[in-house]
């Protein structure tokens, strides 16, 4: 398909006619602008015909894992529309954004019931800026006890981010093993915790979709220690109203509300974060922060004290939290249904699919589950990925953890039924089969989808990364 | 409402097939757990939820805007919401899978051009979170290169971005100067800049580069480039900012779309997404995400940022946005922007309203006020409108954009008389 | 044959003109794939044995290369900057990566030769 900077020249729809002349001097202004004028039946064409080329929930399921990319409601859509909410202006006197301070304050509320911790705030704008803040507030709170702390404990199953964070804020990490059982190596954690050690990042339940067996064991020692409890709660699906990280012994835990409160993921965002800790940490939360006056008064409060500051250009991504306060308010107290769910679908999916593909770890799987085709042959967890595109779902999130060789990360979420985890399986398992019978058909998967397998290496490195204009664009 | 649909029968089949007797069989090692239900109010229907936020909604007050700040009230045309609500891109997460991902990459490469179409530089990502956190990865940029942990920052920075920036920058291990030296990683300046003013930044440029050091653009008003000459024609490596004013609602100040832009020089230290485009075996041109190496996912502790889910969704209405409004349209939005303020200047200044500006400005201004600030903003949001936004001292600044006409200006005017 | 040696972590060296040639073995570079990007380190700087002294990117990997032994940095394989695939084309030749002045070349003796290294990833 033609690139937007492609068509001939049309009438620009969007232009009034008001000759406007500019007083600026000459080396403000610029002499060019090369950007195309397309009128809009063929943007709506252009437009519409890209999104026939992706893949989005609404068309089928999407089991990629640690992503919890469940049935994104449309009545949040619309109440994220409303003009009151879409329209307000972010720097409006607080006695006219009352609805949107009420608003977030009762997601607070809500999240700190369903995390189990006593301040929050909804100001990042990812699950990643949650943890930079996390960091952050553990660097502020062990240099104000004057603790030299350098090192942040994270399991080798972590996600990515764990250990790019922990850099950021200069913090050296430590890598413990899994053990046998998926958990963190308990015998290798008591071994590197010492008075070091600022923060113990977990993910729970793991990236393997199991849940920490020794997470008390792990906070109490942390907790004598000295040295705080993260939760990366990117897995917060498995646990709504069935166990509170609070009650795991974390001392923050933070949410991605795109994930675990169904805000669509739109492509890569925008995400939503929040940040929940312990009181003895609620004073290092960002300003502003929502204070509720009275029971009809809610207000800003910028006072800085022991705060580490403002992380977000305003209050958070408030667009993302209306629709999760939505999701929240739907389900109200009957929230456990979902995880109760979620983790039924994926045991099911499991028990359908342990005897063709290899279940590195035999016990019951939280929210999501990670399988390993190493005994169908190398680089045979790609071409299965391909092959899956062929039959119309979206492929597993694949080599990742990384600790597991081939592996398959699958997460089927609470909002699929019966009838499509059967299909997934079926295909699954067919073509395992395939790969058996007719490796080639697979190997050079996909055959349906509008384009091939992609050249990484070219793009890499001979990098396109725009459009450039030929010197008859430059107008 | 309810969104799980599996039946008691699917349960209690789906149950004997895993060998369990209940899902709570499935739980046991969870814990520990919960022994009641959560302390949340009681399950809302459909139409009892939109009650209950229509009624929130109605709690805030929309006004007729002369506020800007960071957030611009510019029109977006119906188009935008009605292609971005298309599930196939609302519904979709990261395209790690290229091959069903085309549409969505394919937006993302022309976000990219469009953003170097409009800075004057070489290469753009596929987003950042806001402009307030994407200034601060630049100073994060800026450090790893130089290797150096001292950041200048201009005046006229807009004030909450310089919190978080301080902010990222305590995290960091970087500090503030005030002087630009052999040990600065980089100089920041804001343009147009918090107070509307716009200056040719190239001599700025100049004496950050005889350092050695880096020199980053913050923009917060993109509709401004419609018109002024691109940063990275004025010494730019790095221009950041947000991108907001592209058709992107106010939305009480978010979801936002942060974007960056790199001279090709600093490609490898750039945060956040890139898309490329390649080819597939049969020569055919598609997209993929590319550069991955430097991303957390696969470069974990040594990644550029920690950034992974992104504003892509908003990148896409700043596309279509850029796209319906065409290079008419936008420069039309930027002149009108531009007038709407001046005349407003203009005609405030007749009534007593010193302007402060010494330079020239773009779509807002600052004006001291011989009375109390703070009684003529209340008396203009008497009249459903927000004035301005009341700095100290009574100093209001205050914006226009293309939707506030004549007459609104004139309203304003006979209001504060 | 030559009197090149090899690190566990796949690194060969080699001593050319009283300086230490460093660059990854043909058994690496096929592991990592395609290279799309090499990060050098500067002229000048020391290390110690087994500091990063580079990283290597393909596709879908980001790899750390490891100083097989205590020096200065003396030169830098600029070409790799441009051309990263040369260390998937000429891993022993153009696909050098830094040459380093050995502080002490005693060092090179409890590293693997050429047919040790062999048996060694043939095991692996």
């Amino acid at each position: 398909m033609k690139l937007i900077f492609e068509y001939d020249e049309q009438i620009s729809g969007h232009v009034r006619d008001e000759p406007i002349d500019l007083e600026l001097p000459q080396d403000l202004i610029r002499d060019e602008l090369p950007l195309p004028n397309v009128n809009e039946i063929d943007i709506v064409r252009h437009y519409t015909n890209l999104s026939r080329k992706n893949y989005g929930i609404d068309l089928g399921l999407y089991p990629l894992g640690s992503c919890t990319m469940k049935y994104n409601p449309r009545v949040n859509e619309d109440i994220a529309r409303l003009k009151g909410f879409s329209s307000l202006h972010p720097l409006i006197p607080s006695s006219c954004s009352q609805g949107s301070l009420q608003l977030i304050w009762e997601l607070q509320e809500s999240l700190k019931e369903i995390t189990g911790m006593d301040n929050i705030t909804l100001q990042p704008a990812a699950g990643s800026q949650c943890e930079l803040l996390g960091i952050m507030i553990a660097k502020k709170y062990f240099a104000e006890k004057n603790e030299k702390r350098s090192k942040i404990i994270i399991p080798d199953s972590a996600h990515g981010t764990n250990p790019a964070t922990a850099a950021m804020c200069k913090f050296q990490t430590v890598t413990i093993p899994s053990d046998k059982r998926g958990n963190m190596s308990l015998n290798d954690f008591k071994q590197t915790l010492d008075s070091e050690v600022a923060v113990v990042m977990l993910t729970n339940p793991n990236t393997l979709g199991l849940f920490e067996e020794n997470i008390l064991e792990i906070s109490d020692l942390s907790k004598e220690n000295g040295t705080l409890m993260y939760c990366d709660g990117a897995n917060m699906n498995a646990l709504l109203g069935i166990s509170k990280p609070g009650d795991q012994g974390f001392d923050m835990v933070h949410l991605n509300l795109h994930k675990t409160f169904s805000t669509p993921h739109g492509g890569g965002g925008p995400g939503g974060g929040a940040l929940a800790v312990n009181s003895f940490l609620g004073d290092y939360l960002p300003i502003p922060r929502i204070i509720k006056e009275n029971e009809s008064k809610f207000s800003l409060d910028y006072s800085v004290g022991k705060s580490v500051g403002r992380i977000h250009s305003f209050y958070g991504n408030f667009g993302i939290i209306v629709r999760a306060l939505s999701y929240i308010k739907s389900w109200g107290s009957n929230i456990r249904r979902v995880s109760e769910h979620a983790v039924l679908n994926a045991n099911y999916l499991v028990s359908l699919l342990k005897d063709v593909y290899h279940l590195p770890f035999d016990r019951s799987c939280a929210h999501e589950f990670v399988l390993s085709s190493k005994n169908l042959g190398e680089k045979s967890t790609m071409y299965i990925a391909k092959r899956i595109l062929d039959y119309g779902f979206h492929p597993p999130t694949i080599y990742f953890p990384l600790i597991v060789p081939e592996a398959l990360m699958i997460e089927p979420t609470e909002t699929e039924t019966k009838e499509t985890l059967d299909e997934f399986a079926s295909v699954l398992k067919k073509i395992a089969l395939e790969l058996k019978e007719n490796p080639d058909l697979v190997k050079e998967a996909p055959h349906t989808t509008p384009i091939g397998r992609l050249d990484e290496v070219k793009a890499a490195r001979e990098p396109n990364l725009r459009w450039l204009p030929t010197p008859d664009d430059k107008k | 409402m309810d969104y799980v649909p599996t039946t008691k029968k699917d349960v209690d089949s789906m149950i004997k097939q895993i060998g369990v007797n209940s899902i709570q069989d499935l739980l046991v090692n969870f814990k520990p757990q919960l022994s009641k239900k959560l302390n949340l109010s009681d399950p809302l229907s459909e139409m009892e939820l939109i009650d209950y936020m229509t009624g929130l909604s109605k709690k805030n007050k929309v006004l007729k805007y002369f506020a800007g700040g960071g957030s611009y009230n510019h029109y977006s045309p119906a188009v935008i919401n009605h292609l971005i609500s298309r599930g196939e891109f609302l519904t979709a997460y990261t395209p790690y899978q290229p091959e069903i991902s085309q549409g969505l990459l394919q937006a993302i490469y022309e976000f990219q051009s469009y953003i170097c179409l409009l800075t004057g530089m070489d290469i753009a990502n596929a987003s950042l979170y806001d402009g307030a956190s994407a200034l601060a990865e630049a100073a994060l940029l800026s450090a790893s290169h130089t290797n150096r942990n001292r950041i200048f920052v201009n005046e006229g920075l807009n004030p909450n971005y310089l919190q978080v920036l301080k902010t990222y920058c305590n995290g960091a291990d970087l500090e503030l100067t005030d002087k630009i030296d052999d040990k600065t990683a980089c100089v920041i300046a804001q343009n147009p800049d918090f107070y509307g003013n716009i200056e040719n930044l190239q001599n700025l440029s100049d004496k950050a580069h005889k350092e050695n050091a880096l020199f980053v653009t913050c923009v917060t008003e993109l509709t401004s480039l419609a018109i002024l000459r691109p940063p990275g024609y004025c010494g730019a490596d790095i221009v950041v900012g947000e991108a907001q004013s592209l058709g992107i609602p106010l939305s009480f100040g978010g979801p936002y779309l942060g974007f960056a832009a790199v001279k090709k020089f600093l490609l490898k230290k750039l945060p956040g997404r890139i898309v490329g485009m390649t080819t597939d075996k049969n020569e055919k041109k598609g997209f993929v995400l590319t550069f991955q190496a430097r991303e957390q996912h696969i470069r974990r502790e040594r990644a550029t940022s920690n950034i992974t889910t992104n504003q892509a969704l908003l990148a896409l209405m700043a596309t279509i946005y850029l796209a319906t409004m065409g290079r008419s349209g936008l420069i039309n939005v930027a002149k009108i922007s531009y007038q709407r303020a001046h005349l407003l200047q203009k005609k405030l200044k007749e009534i007593g309203f010193e302007p402060l500006n010494k330079k020239p400005f773009y779509n807002e201004f600052l004006v001291q006020t011989s009375s109390s600030s703070e009684s003529i903003i209340s008396e203009l949001l008497e009249h459903n409108i927000l004035g301005g936004l009341d700095l100290e001292e009574n100093r209001i600044l205050v914006c226009c954009t293309e939707q506030n006409s004549i007459q609104d200006i004139e309203e304003y005017v006979s209001l504060v008389k | 044959m030559s009197d090149r040696k090899f690190t566990e972590s796949h690194e060969w060296v080699i001593i050319e003109n009283e300086l230490a040639l460093v660059g990854i073995s043909d058994f690496a570079q096929k592991q990592l794939g395609d290279i799309v990007s090499v990060e050098l380190p500067k002229v000048g700087e020391e290390f110690k044995k087994k500091d990063t002294i580079a990283i290597i990117d393909s596709i879908k990997a980001s790899s750390d290369i490891y100083c097989p032994i205590d020096g200065m940095i003396e030169k830098i394989n600029e070409e790799l900057i441009e051309h990263p695939e040369l260390i998937n084309k000429s891993p022993y030749e153009s696909g050098w990566i830094v040459k380093i002045k050995p502080r002490d070349k005693g060092q090179l003796d409890s590293l693997m030769t050429q047919e040790q290294y062999d048996k060694f990833v043939g095991e692996d």
